[in-house]
């Protein structure tokens, strides 16, 4: 099993709805941002963004809508749902939790 | 190299089996997705032979992204599921409830299939609406069998002006439904082959139907096979993956089929037996269109 693969798999759409919520984006521009900010550490097959855009879209934390770029260009830009705000909130607060427990088992604090 | 973007979109609309109106949207998507990236990649320095080449490379595999895009948007909710499974219900309650017999009541089911199905196929053909369809179509196809068994002057009528027209609109709306989705059509066309196998079966003396004492005997394997039809298409409608939407309606269909040539032994005919063989053929259909290898 590829555990960064794994984890990555597990955390796609707490990722995209946190770029998301930063700014309306559309596919091409997510994997851009996403490479950028990480310094290329996410590194997938493109194509797997659209299920999760599509699975997030279906469940209503984000809605997509046709739109003009400042190129000029039609792209589907997507916009975070009040309902996705709310889940991603509390998708980070689990991921802090998580992420705290993980480093206090790993680096115990020596007394 | 226009062409290569062209065919691997059109692989791509191949393998996606969902609403056209979604479909056509994520093609569109994807293409500008591929469009941009190549953009990039010529800016780099590639030809456009090879910037398309790494773009699609990069993207992956079509058969795979469209295969999770299908798993998110094929698992109904449980309201579909339960509009989709309304008609079985309603049939296995009229023969639980003895209200099969009252013209009436049969009438008022007609109706309300009628209106479900028109409103249906204007509204875009949901998933819920295919097996109204069947039930819609099974009227007019038990109606043009019936006009053979009268005079002879009126079978002539009816084999070439009422037959030809029922198979016209059957052989539409099938192809209509096939374009859609192949599983469609299976979910449409099990309660045809359900209920013309229970009136083949149950009749005797020569009579396609059966008459109301056979019926009765019947009511309890009858309201069983129904109901057992609707928790399929619950199943059918719930699963996220093809093969499992197969499976959940191939095999209860095909146990009820097979349930009722052995409730009815003594009179399976010529007629029952060569409407088992063309219903197990109808369901074994999809199942060998899934299990075909798929491009990758």
């Amino acid at each position: 099993m590829d555990y960064k693969r794994e984890l990555l798999k597990g955390n796609t759409e707490c990722l995209l709805l946190c770029l998301i919520n930063s700014q309306s984006m559309y596919g091409y521009q997510l994997i851009k941002e996403l490479n950028r900010r990480s310094n290329g550490y996410f590194h997938f097959k493109e194509g797997t963004l659209y299920p999760a855009l599509h699975r997030l879209e279906k469940e209503k934390l984000i809605k997509g809508n046709w739109e003009k770029s400042p190129a000029g260009q039609e792209r589907r830009y997507y916009h975070i749902t009040g309902k996705g705000r709310r889940a991603l909130f509390q998708k980070l607060s689990v991921w802090e939790d998580f992420s705290t427990a993980i480093r206090a088992v790993v680096q115990p604090r020596t007394s | 190299m226009a062409d290569k973007l062209a065919s691997y979109l059109e692989s791509l609309k191949n393998c996606l089996k969902i609403d056209s109106a979604v479909k056509d949207e994520a093609i569109r998507e994807i293409s500008t997705h591929l469009e941009d990236a190549s953009q990039e990649l010529k800016e780099g320095g590639l030809n456009e032979e090879e910037a398309l080449t790494l773009a699609t490379d990069k993207f992956g595999s079509a058969h795979l992204i469209a295969q999770e895009i299908c798993e998110v948007h094929n698992q109904g909710s449980w309201q579909d599921a339960f509009f989709t499974a309304l008609p079985h219900f309603l049939v296995a309650t009229l023969f639980a409830s003895y209200y099969w017999q009252n013209t009436t009541c049969l009438l008022l089911v007609l109706l309300a299939t009628t209106c479900v199905v028109i409103y249906g196929w204007r509204h875009n053909q949901p998933l819920w609406l295919f097996p109204w369809l069947g039930y819609y179509l099974l009227p007019l196809m038990v109606t043009g069998i019936l006009l053979i068994y009268l005079p002879q002057g009126w079978t002539w009528l009816a084999a070439l002006v009422y037959i030809p027209l029922v198979l016209f609109i059957v052989a539409y709306i099938v192809r209509q439904t096939t374009n859609r989705d192949w599983l469609y059509v299976l979910l449409m066309v099990i309660p045809i082959l359900v209920v013309f196998m229970w009136l083949t079966s149950s009749s005797t003396g020569g009579q396609f139907l059966p008459s109301s004492t056979q019926l009765q005997a019947n009511t309890l394997w009858l309201t069983l096979s129904f109901f057992t039809l609707a928790v399929a298409t619950i199943a059918f409608v719930r699963v996220k993956q093809r093969w499992q939407k197969a499976a959940a309606l191939l095999i209860p269909a095909s146990l009820i089929l097979l349930a009722v040539t052995l409730v009815n032994r003594e009179g399976i005919g010529l007629g029952a037996g060569s409407i088992l063989i063309l219903s197990l053929l109808i369901l074994v259909m999809p199942a060998w269109i899934q299990l075909k290898p798929e491009p990758r």
